[in-house]
């Protein structure tokens, strides 16, 4: 800052700008730290005749080796750090995005009213929805399908749903044998909905304060 | 004394052994969940699944789910239903029964465990009406 506005100053004065201008750069260069710095790396090992022997004996007489050993075979016997899964399973926010599902209200309606308002924010455009009148003149989609092969799992969908109707679940164990079971349609994410609802309330429930 | 020998640590896999029923179902659980633990029972759901938890583990390994007997060794992890998922996954720590918020709808469906590969598995088709039919040329009468 105070560089710049000695330079303005120089600009506006232009005979003193070839005497100044050494002196601007000099005090530039002045300001980095001289020796200021921490030295993180191991220490040279020590060049004692005595330490560079120990060092000689202890290849020589492979105690290093048997030291690894110990450590091995110590943790044979500890608990193991990781967890076995599918009995075991790692923990799980409610928030988290897996799968998706359309819900139900309570009566058993269908809640999706068509809006494709998930249509088009969803960025990799994973989500086709074509609406017609149902008989009880309803609008209602008559196809909802989702690329789950496009699907990003960024969950804009289900931000920007106002009736909660599209959710991604809890469930992420739900690889397939072949791609084209991985192409929902509305029926396949309706027994999702129906088959993980009591998760997904749940879900929604623990979020509800942050909502 | 005993401490010192680990002598503990043996009558603790003894005891093991005792819960999961002797030494030959302690042997074939080994063999089916490749670990052999005890610990209290919290539930058991529809499908026949046994819930367990034991503190002396560290999280993330003191609830595990022994899968029904039926399943034999195909085992899966799509076969914990929505109702225990969310416990096994430390989620929540009150059991689906202790859990009165949880809700239960008449349209509920059952359980199903990830069927892809098999006759059960799911095949995408079409909801609606084709947009565009072929055209049937008139016959000459």
């Amino acid at each position: 800052m105070n560089n710049c506005v000695k330079l303005f100053s120089l600009a506006n004065r232009g005979s003193f700008l070839t005497r100044a201008s050494p002196q601007v750069v000099g005090k530039k260069f002045e300001s980095t730290a001289k020796d200021g710095y921490i030295y993180v790396n191991k220490d040279d090992p020590s060049m004692e005749m005595k330490d560079i022997t120990d060092r000689a004996a202890q290849t020589m007489f492979l105690t290093e080796l048997f030291r690894g050993f110990a450590v091995t075979l110590a943790h044979v016997f500890k608990e193991p750090a990781t967890i076995n899964y599918p009995f075991e399973k790692g923990p799980l926010s409610p928030r988290f995005r897996g799968e998706h599902a359309l819900r139900r209200y309570p009566s058993g309606e269908e809640r999706c009213i068509a809006c494709k308002l998930c249509e088009a924010i969803c960025p990799a455009q994973a989500i086709t929805i074509e609406a017609e009148e149902r008989a009880d003149g309803s609008r209602r989609t008559t196809r909802y399908d989702i690329d789950m092969t496009k699907c990003i799992y960024c969950g804009f969908c289900q931000e920007a749903c106002p009736v909660d109707a599209i959710v991604e679940g809890p469930n992420f164990e739900y690889s397939t044998e072949t791609h084209e079971e991985l192409l929902y349609n509305k029926e396949k994410l309706l027994n999702n909905g129906d088959k993980w609802e009591s998760e997904i309330a749940t879900n929604i429930y623990a979020d509800h304060l942050y909502r | 004394m005993a401490k010192f020998f680990g002598l503990d640590k043996l009558a603790y896999l003894f005891r093991i052994m005792k819960e999961n029923g002797g030494i030959r179902s302690s042997l074939y659980k080994l063999y089916r969940m490749d670990d052999l633990k005890m610990g209290t029972l919290m539930g058991i759901d529809k499908c026949g699944n046994k819930y367990f938890e034991n503190n002396r583990y560290f999280f993330g390994r003191n609830r595990w789910v022994e899968y029904a007997p039926k399943y034999g060794t195909d085992y899966d992890a799509s076969q914990v239903p929505s109702e225990w998922y969310g416990w096994l996954h430390y989620k929540t720590d009150l059991t689906p029964d202790k859990d009165p918020s949880r809700p239960i709808y008449k349209w509920m469906s059952e359980p199903t465990e990830n069927m892809s590969g098999f006759s059960g598995a799911y095949i995408p088709y079409s909801t609606t009406k084709p947009k565009i039919e072929a055209w049937v040329p008139p016959k000459p009468s």
